[in-house]
């Protein structure tokens, strides 16, 4: 063997720095995805969360979720780890958008290269090169037009090779970078998606049928996967919404967050409850819904999403609940005809009861009524008869 | 719109077409490649302790929202940083689409290393990495072929990104880090927030 010997403590280090290299490079892909420009301070003297000298902010909730994926010190063995990138519609419709993969090639290594010194700047360079990309993948100006009345943009992290069919036809592959080491070539790349039309026979109705697709795989396996997924905080990705041609354009800015809280704290923390241990299940829609319900409560002190998208636009909403009727203001019009247009519409929508139907008799009376009727018509059975009768020779005269 | 890059030896340059942005295009298409370059090629400030150790600051970076076209780039977040390269952009940019401009023309980013001179000379200047954008001016009729214009040219710089990417990441040539004595020799220490590795744009 002509390869150099790696000093324990060069091992130590390279795998200290891989998994860096993974936590934070998971951080600036989940990050550059929210929806807001992201911008981060220049420090005189890194701190020991700087690593790789690029002020790479953490979310606690994106951290918790990629150290649950790389769970263990010894990353290098474990790789390749990937983020995946996807998109919800409100009516539950969800595309996969990108897969960002950094993996391994144990075969290409470099032996004679300083892990302390060159591996760790090529590191920042790599990371560098990633936040650049990032911002030009057609994901990100998706995430940046995200709300909670059109669609939000979802993440997972796993271990494993990238799931990529899921990506549709002809998807793009884009190296960001690699490095050399003295135990192999770390490469990073993303894959993407380039038809993003979204079409009932494209998409799944939820992720149940995208993962049990792919029942037998052996990274879907409870032992190796650690699944999880969460909706961005759509209060404080709003700003950027466009407003649909009847949606309510005077639509309250989402002030009342902190410059601090902007960053999604409440739909996140879905990322820490005890389910995460779980196999990847069909995701119940329950628990969509409940992810958007906690996020309205936080931000617009709404209870369901099905409000929110609807919410002072909607004058009335008929019984059949598929029905709204958009109080518009016409142009040109006097208040009064519009109103009394309202109303008429109203009055033809709900139309008053029939008697018959306020004034239902009790069942004994009913009981009652019918067999007074038999009985009337039993006294009166001579008569039918006759009449029956009397048509018959009339059929005969013809 | 090409940006180029040589290292050292002229030769070695790469053409190609010239790329077609409107006028007022150039700023943006300019400052989203120049910058990403300075950004690779930024580091945090260098803080002398003594007997030649140092420690290193960390970058920071924020998004920058073109105008004109349908693109975000990042930058160092560094002002003084942005406004000398905006500046010096703006000077060639003025310069292209004045009223007998060329319609046509290139600026390049310049990495250098200074080598000491003997008195009275100046220090000698060599060059090491050198990024070149060629421009060619179009004229736009109305808002419909400006749409179209702002998709291209932003698909054009993604070109452009994902090119930077793969060469700072080939991990050619930059210049050994020196000692505290050497530093402004290779670095650009007249920032306050971050330290480029020294450069011009002509």
């Amino acid at each position: 063997m002509a390869t150099v010997k790696l000093s324990i403590q060069d091992k130590k280090d390279l795998d200290k720095f891989t998994k860096f290299l993974a936590l934070k490079a998971a951080q600036i892909i989940v990050q550059s995805r929210l929806g807001e420009k992201v911008q981060t301070k220049c420090k005189p003297h890194s701190s020991g969360t700087d690593w790789f000298n690029l002020a790479i902010r953490d979310l606690p909730e994106v951290l918790a979720e990629a150290k649950r994926a790389l769970c263990g010190e010894v990353v290098t063995a474990r790789l390749p780890l990937c983020v995946e990138i996807s998109l919800r519609t409100v009516e539950g419709d969800t595309m996969m958008l990108e897969t960002w993969c950094l993996g391994v090639l144990p075969e290409q290594c470099d032996p004679s290269v300083r892990v302390t010194y060159t591996v760790y700047n090529r590191m920042g360079i790599l990371l560098k090169s990633l936040v650049s990309v990032t911002r030009v993948t057609p994901a990100y100006k998706l995430s940046r037009l995200q709300g909670p009345d059109s669609y939000v943009i979802c993440y997972r992290i796993y271990m494993g090779e990238p799931q990529l069919h899921n990506l549709g036809e002809g998807y793009n592959q884009v190296r960001v970078g690699q490095l050399c080491t003295p135990v192999g070539t770390l490469h990073l790349s993303v894959s993407y998606r380039t038809k993003l039309t979204i079409s009932p026979q494209s998409t799944c109705r939820d992720n149940s049928i995208m993962l049990k697709s792919d029942h037998f795989h052996p990274d879907l396996s409870p032992r190796h996967l650690r699944y999880q997924q969460s909706e961005d905080n759509s209060a404080s990705l709003s700003d950027t919404i466009k407003v649909g041609a009847f949606a309510d354009s005077c639509r309250q800015p989402q002030s009342p967050l902190e410059p601090d809280l902007e960053m999604p704290n409440v739909p996140f923390s879905s990322l820490l409850t005890p389910r995460q241990q779980s196999p990847p299940q069909p995701s119940e829609p329950s628990v969509a819904t409940g992810g958007g319900t906690e996020t309205d409560d936080d931000g617009n002190g709404n209870v369901t999403p099905h409000c929110d998208s609807r919410r002072s636009s909607c004058s009335v909403v008929s019984g059949h609940e598929d029905f709204i009727m958009v109080d518009l203001k016409t142009p040109f019009a006097g208040g009064n005809t519009n109103s009394e247009l309202g109303a008429f519409y109203l009055e033809c929508q709900s139309a008053p009861q029939l008697k018959t139907f306020s004034e239902q008799p009790t069942l004994a009376e009913q009981v009652g009524d019918i067999t007074k009727t038999l009985e009337a018509f039993e006294t009166s059975m001579q008569e039918y008869d006759e009449m029956l009768n009397s048509l018959c020779l009339s059929d005969n005269n013809n | 719109m090409f940006p180029s890059k040589s290292v050292a030896n002229p030769d070695l340059e790469v053409t190609s077409s010239r790329r077609t942005v409107e006028g007022r295009q150039v700023d943006e298409a300019v400052a989203s490649i120049f910058h990403t370059v300075l950004f690779h090629r930024s580091l945090g400030k260098f803080k002398y302790k003594q007997e030649g150790s140092y420690s290193v600051g960390t970058v920071g970076y924020e998004d920058v929202d073109c105008d004109f076209i349908d693109f975000t780039y990042v930058c160092c977040s560094s002002d003084n940083l942005d406004r000398n390269l905006k500046r010096e952009i703006s000077e060639f940019s003025e310069a292209l689409r004045g009223n007998d401009g060329p319609g046509s023309g290139q600026i390049s980013l310049e990495f250098f290393q200074k080598k000491k001179n003997r008195w009275p000379f100046q220090p000698e200047c060599i060059p090491w990495e050198v990024w070149t954008v060629r421009l060619e001016l179009i004229k736009l009729n109305n808002e419909h072929e400006r749409q179209k214009c702002r998709e291209k040219v932003g698909d054009m710089l993604t070109e452009k990104i994902l090119y930077i990417a793969e060469v700072m990441n080939r991990h050619e040539y930059v210049p050994k880090m020196p000692n505290q004595s050497e530093l402004d020799l290779i670095f650009d220490t007249s920032y306050p927030d971050v330290q480029p590795y020294l450069f011009k744009v002509r």
